[in-house]
């Protein structure tokens, strides 16, 4: 019904450019949240380029400084002094901390951040606030998303010397749909329009795509597909995939990603250096301790990287001094099971990928902060004995992937075919309805090829039960609340009749911009024509507190609008 | 098309709703038991051409022999997919007809590309061959071979 006020609005909005002929598209910049630190891209026309601040910075941290009343973030400013970072002042890791419950064990482990996170442990959005002036102020991850973007926006748009109003992000492989949706949300506040979120893997895939395809140009080449291994590990999280390319087409044959990053391994050495101490439960004296701890440690996690041994010498007030000399075999021995879990993404991603020869890999490329480490470096070189590829910049390959994809969704084509690009995605995650009582029915599974479409016919389980809650799940867990609620709605109006007569079909659409809308309908075997109408629903329909909604649903209403899978004999 | 909804939120906010095109809805929900209810959203353009496809063979949509290797069933793959994925094809065309089509490229090449897969498929494909030969010789019905043709199709 809101259509047609669209049309009229937009319509006038747009008269204007359609005199101006050629309308040449607009450039969707490229951008690269990061854990730790964040970047913009854009394809200039012939090649990718960094954009940098007025200070010539490519990097800017990624924190958002409330003072006074204009917070201020690391793409206009400079810390004065790194303890500005400890001070309770500056938000930061909110791509950990976005789209999450109280109950997720990320945002506990973030209690030992120099800012305030408060979990009440029922599901629902957790209490951030910055410590300003001694007054806690609250805020959200979004809204500091929302404030870094608007900054990183504007940096750009003096940058170019034109509005800029679109753009493709970069996102961790393990993001919910209900994350993106996170997001997107910042990103609308900050005035840009998503053209696409793209994971990170995925734009590494397509950067390393167009070098191939270049070289296959210049040698003219027979253009073979060319496999690689991608890994990706930051500050916060850990993606791996395995692609295929040819001729500019990429494939992921698989990918899985999780929240491992070196913010795991910096509390783990964090724990190490003060094992007495709770970091879940901070004073406001103690979080200024904790931050100049964290500070320190991130300098001597990042020195261990050529150095075989660190000393850390650290006043942390009231007499207290720590001093303490690590060594890389400690460092290892401490995050083993980071390193472990490394491993294993690894090689569920090679299975899943159906790889049998690991020699079938022309090439390992290693993106992210991470990477450097030299234990994750033993770890892949165990898997795979030869040289990793060069020719991407670790800290550089999602953000310019993400420019590359920015220039192809506007619509952009290059007369050299260095644009002649298309990969096709997957979804990371399974998503599927509730059923059989407490059960996780995947519909759509993970690493599936969009679009995809997949349909999955359901009965009832009582006799004459003439409503049906379909609640809807994303997640790779079989163990149904350890995924994550996207939505849900009943289809009411079942003609009564005895269990398992309805049919109730649950079809599930992604479209080739990861869209998903859930369609249901119901069929009676003697009637021709449905007895209610369809619905159609776009998820996620949730709007934050889902580990709390999930348990309610459950609670209130247990198995009496369940449904279980109708056995299909092929 | 009352809700607004259906739409992507990117649509919504950047270009005019009246040059986007329609989204595409699932025209049909099928049911193993034959029953196909019509979700009435399409136009009748689109369901013929759905039909026509239909009744092509794998080979037939990836553009191949039946005696293509697995290199030429993956270079073909990447060729077709090049002129169909949405991604490229929403560009010069409505971005549901491509949507569809891809969807069966792709749902050919998973079938061809896995040799398990590819040897059921083709021993489903000669019987139904046979059978067509069969019905072209005698006066049944042609709609009956089709239809049969249809489900062997959707259930690989």
């Amino acid at each position: 019904m809101t259509e047609p006020a669209y049309t009229v609005a937009s319509d006038s909005e747009t008269t204007g450019e359609e005199k101006s002929s050629p309308p040449s598209p607009e450039v969707a910049i490229g951008i690269d949240i990061g854990t730790s630190q964040s970047s913009v891209a854009i394809w200039n026309g012939s090649d990718i380029e960094l954009l940098a601040n007025r200070q010539g910075q490519k990097f800017f941290r990624s924190y958002v400084k409330f003072k006074d009343e204009i917070p201020a973030s690391g793409v206009s400013s400079q810390l004065s002094h790194e303890d500005e970072m400890s001070s309770g002042a500056a938000i930061f890791n909110m791509k950990r901390l976005v789209g999450r419950v109280d109950t997720d064990p990320i945002i506990h482990a973030s209690k030992s951040l120099p800012f305030l996170v408060q979990t009440l442990d029922i599901g629902v959005r957790p209490f951030m606030a910055a410590l300003v002036d001694n007054v806690w102020r609250s805020t959200t991850p979004v809204e500091v998303l929302a404030i870094f973007l608007l900054e990183l926006k504007a940096m750009a748009e003096v940058h170019l010397r034109r509005p800029v109003r679109k753009a493709v992000l970069t996102i961790p492989v393990s993001f919910t749909r209900f994350q993106l949706s996170r997001v997107e949300r910042a990103c609308a506040m900050a005035g840009l329009q998503v053209l696409r979120l793209m994971p990170e893997p995925t734009a590494v895939a397509l950067l390393y795509a167009q070098q191939q395809q270049q070289n296959v140009t210049e040698n003219t080449g027979s253009g073979s597909e060319k496999v690689a291994l991608i890994f990706n590990m930051g500050a916060g999280f850990c993606d791996v995939a395995i692609i295929a390319t040819a001729g500019g087409v990429t494939q992921i044959k698989a990918m899985r990603g999780s929240t491992l990053g070196g913010e795991d391994i910096l509390l783990n050495m964090m724990h190490l250096l003060l094992p007495d101490m709770n970091f879940s439960s901070l004073e406001v004296d103690e979080r200024r301790k904790i931050g100049l701890l964290r500070v320190a440690t991130q300098d001597a996690i990042h020195k261990l990287s050529s150095q075989s041994s660190v000393q850390i010498d650290l006043a942390l007030g009231n007499g207290i001094k720590l001093c303490r000399t690590i060594d890389r075999e400690e460092f290892e021995e401490v995050n083993k099971e980071v390193f472990a879990e490394c491993e294993r993404l690894i090689k569920l991603c090679l299975l899943e990928a159906k790889i049998e020869e690991i020699e079938d890999i022309n090439s390992v490329i290693l993106v992210g902060g991470c990477s450097n480490i030299p234990k994750v470096q033993n770890i892949i070189k165990d898997i795979y004995v030869r040289d990793f590829y060069t020719g991407i910049h670790p800290l550089e390959a999602a953000v310019r992937g993400a420019a590359l994809e920015g220039a192809l969704a506007s619509g952009f084509n290059d007369p050299f075919g260095s644009l002649d690009l298309l990969a096709i995605q997957v979804t990371p995650q399974s998503i599927g309805i509730k059923a059989y009582g407490n059960k996780y029915v995947p519909i759509i599974l993970s690493n599936t090829t969009i679009p995809a479409r997949r349909e999955l016919v359901f009965t009832t389980i009582h006799e004459n039960q003439n409503e049906a809650l379909i609640v809807v799940f994303e997640g790779i867990e079989n163990t149904l609340t350890k995924n994550h609620l996207l939505g849900y709605f009943k289809v009411s109006g079942i003609p009564l009749a005895p269990k398992g007569i309805p049919k109730i079909s649950v079809c599930m659409d992604v479209n080739s911009s990861n869209i998903l809308r859930v369609f249901v309908g119901v069929v009676m075997p003697w009637e021709r024509n449905p007895p209610t109408p369809f619905m159609v629903v776009q998820m996620p329909t949730i709007d934050g507190e889902h580990g709390l909604c999930a348990e309610a649903l459950s609670k209130t209403y247990g198995d009496s609008f369940d449904l279980i899978a109708v056995k299909v004999g092929l | 098309m009352s809700s607004i909804s259906l739409f992507t939120p990117s649509e919504i906010t950047g270009r005019r709703i009246a040059a986007v095109p329609a989204p595409h809805i699932p025209t049909n929900v099928c049911f193993p038991h034959q029953l196909r209810i019509s979700a009435g959203y399409s136009t009748a353009d689109q369901r013929a051409k759905e039909t026509s496809l239909q009744t092509g063979s794998l080979y037939e949509i990836l553009g191949i022999q039946s005696n293509a290797s697995c290199q030429e069933i993956k270079s073909a793959y990447r060729k077709v997919a090049r002129l169909l994925h949405p991604d490229v094809a929403s560009n010069s065309k409505g971005g549901g007809a491509t949507t569809e089509e891809f969807m069966r490229l792709h749902a050919a090449y998973a079938t061809l590309s896995d040799p398990e897969k590819r040897a059921m498929y083709d021993v489903t494909l000669s019987r139904r061959r046979r059978r067509e030969a069969r019905l072209a010789a005698s006066s049944f019905p042609e709609v009956e071979g089709r239809r049969r043709t249809w489900e062997t199709e959707q259930c690989w």
